[in-house]
């Protein structure tokens, strides 16, 4: 304490409503991470219930981990739906990612020459529907038409490009140096060796966080999968079905969750859903914040 | 005679920039198609608004009915019901998740413990990333009307438990509170880049001038991420006819549909489980018409306040 007060006057003078303050400000993060934390930490240790739990909810938060069972994973693990339910997610999510990305990279790279004759035309060919959205049943016609209802594709091809994500990305594109370009084409390079060689390898950034947006919109994609899939599910169906209890009967009736606790078990599936994107998260932190800025920034 | 030789130069000029950007033009190829395909032909699709549609006629063999498909959405008592409440959560989140994310930013800003605040960063975004099939399951952890943890509380003080989901009165709160849960720590990264823009001079002057810190959030901080603020909230009255249909169509179920359903649950169900393509695409339409409007008016409105729009 006195070393501070020799140290910076100032701040010692104001320490009682500085305190106060930074006491306020403490415990409104505190009382925000607890807020946070609870719910989260209500369905992890409901997964962990064991079989022939008694007690109550608030009882079962603080059951020491000793007392934890893995019954609802062994379970939800043994059945083939759930692993085929993973199986799908992962070829959408894969499939999904690398369709977006081959059609927004060459999209956003066209809007960023600002040279290009007709680009204003382009803008507007990609702005209208941008700002014009007529809604889900004419689109829902159209990929019945063109007879991709049932496939996996169908979940992804039509939001393949979100022109949000291409005008974040047309704008990092427009802050290459120009002169890079330039000198290539002078080079005798063609415009497609011009975004493969120069604009391709200095956007690495981008291009990981815009690929992350898309990923994260496909791996959470419920409603795509249920409009347009017939017999195959990705996990969010999957998951929706134990919760709502509808695709819980058959298992219930043989018995292929044994005898877990269905709350234990919706519980399970939910963290084993989440499991992915919770394990990502660090890397998808990194770049989202990066990416939001960028758009926020310069939008 | 000059006339001709300029236009004759320009046009020679916009052929030589054509063909200079022939590779362009190749790359731009099958975005372009996939323009046409996925996004021009919903469009096109769209007349069926006007007409009434017969799977069997297809888009263009169906006959046209004019306005009927709107008329019988604005004389139906549920338009004025679908308008409600959509407008009512749109706002609703806005009312309650815009002061909590600044107050979230500012905390954080302010918070001098740097472990404390990031942790509370990092958690606070995660939910930003978890599905709403996600979000039901949690909810339905701690709502459960039998044996979930607010329940067990409520009776814990001698209450009688609700079943929370399926209660016309407590359902908007489930829809308002959780949607704040979930994206407060996301919306505040926005205030929180501004805040890291502020001159920290302005802090420095306002310590040697003897300013508590309360005065310094009032004075300074929060003066300076007005502007924020205002393009933040004029932005999201341009998208006030989106009120989040994956989260209400997650959570909500008959016995709520009299206060849950807003217009995009509603094209959903009409179009889709009914079989009213036409109806469901006219109250789509109608929903685009406005929602353009709308956001257009506050883009441009945007801009001349803050100098920055969503384009």
């Amino acid at each position: 304490m006195k070393k501070d007060n020799s140290q910076n006057a100032v701040k010692v003078k104001l320490s009682r409503t500085d305190r106060i303050f930074n006491i306020c400000v403490d415990a409104f993060l505190i009382f925000m991470l607890i807020v946070l934390v609870i719910p989260l930490w209500s369905t992890i240790t409901l997964s962990f219930r064991p079989n022939h739990y008694i007690g109550s909810y608030l009882e079962g938060m603080f059951l020491p981990p000793w007392k934890w069972s893995l019954d609802a994973y062994h379970a939800l693990l043994g059945n083939d739906g759930f692993l085929d339910a993973f199986l799908n997610s992962f070829k959408i999510l894969v499939g999904g990612v690398t369709c977006s990305l081959l059609l927004t990279i060459p999209m956003a790279y066209v809007l960023s020459v600002h040279t290009l004759p007709g680009r204003k035309w382009i803008n507007i060919i990609i702005m209208v529907p941008y700002v014009f959205n007529v809604g889900m049943i004419p689109t829902y016609l159209l990929v019945k038409s063109v007879g991709l209802i049932g496939h996996l594709s169908a979940v992804f091809l039509p939001t393949a490009i979100s022109t949000y994500n291409c005008i974040i990305m047309k704008q990092f594109f427009e802050g290459i140096p120009g002169e890079l370009k330039e000198s290539a084409r002078i080079d005798g390079c063609s415009e497609i060796r011009v975004l493969f060689n120069i604009i391709i390898p200095l956007s690495k950034a981008i291009i990981m966080t815009i690929g992350l947006y898309y990923g994260v919109a496909f791996w959470n994609d419920f409603f795509h999968a249920m409009l347009y899939l017939t017999d195959k599910y990705p996990l969010p169906i999957l998951l929706r079905n134990i919760l709502i209890g509808s695709g819980m009967n058959e298992f219930v009736e043989s018995n292929a969750f044994g005898n877990a606790p269905i709350q234990a078990i919706k519980a399970a599936s939910v963290f084993m859903a989440a499991l992915p994107m919770v394990g990502a998260y660090p890397f998808i932190q990194k770049y989202f914040t990066k990416g939001t800025l960028a758009g926020s920034v310069k939008g | 005679m000059s006339n001709t030789s300029i236009s004759n130069s320009k046009g020679a000029k916009l052929r030589r920039d054509i063909k200079r950007h022939l590779g362009v033009y190749v790359l731009a190829f099958v975005p372009f198609i996939y323009y046409l395909v996925f996004k021009y032909i919903p469009i096109f699709n769209a007349q069926i608004a006007f007409k009434d549609f017969m799977a069997l006629d297809g888009v263009l063999g169906s006959k046209w009915v004019g306005l009927k498909n709107f008329k019988t959405f604005f004389n139906s008592f549920y338009f004025w019901s679908l308008l409600r409440n959509t407008v009512f959560y749109s706002i609703g989140k806005l009312v309650i998740s815009l002061p909590l994310s600044i107050i979230l930013s500012i905390t954080i800003y302010e918070c001098t413990k740097p472990h404390l605040r990031k942790i509370v960063q990092t958690i606070s975004y995660l939910p930003h990333f978890l599905s709403w099939v996600i979000m039901y399951g949690i909810l339905l952890a701690i709502l459960a009307p039998g044996d979930g943890l607010i329940n067990d509380i409520i009776k814990l003080l001698g209450g009688q438990p609700i079943d929370f989901l399926s209660n016309t009165k407590t359902f908007p709160w489930v829809v308002l509170i959780s949607d704040a849960w979930k994206e407060m720590g996301w919306s505040a990264i926005i205030f929180i880049a501004a805040l890291m823009g502020i001159d920290g001079s302005l802090f420095e002057a306002a310590m040697v001038e003897g300013a508590s810190s309360w005065q310094r959030v009032r004075y300074i901080t929060l003066p300076s991420i007005k502007p924020v603020i205002v393009t933040v909230l004029i932005l999201k009255l341009g998208t006030i006819l989106d009120a989040g249909f994956n989260q209400i169509f997650m959570l909500y179920s008959p016995q709520v549909y009299s206060v849950a359903d807003i217009i995009d649950t509603w094209v959903y169900r009409q179009g889709l489980l009914e079989f009213e393509f036409g109806l469901a695409t006219a109250v789509g339409l109608f929903k685009g018409v406005f929602g353009m409007i709308l956001v257009l008016l506050s883009n441009a409105f945007s801009k001349k306040v803050s100098g920055t729009g969503l384009f």
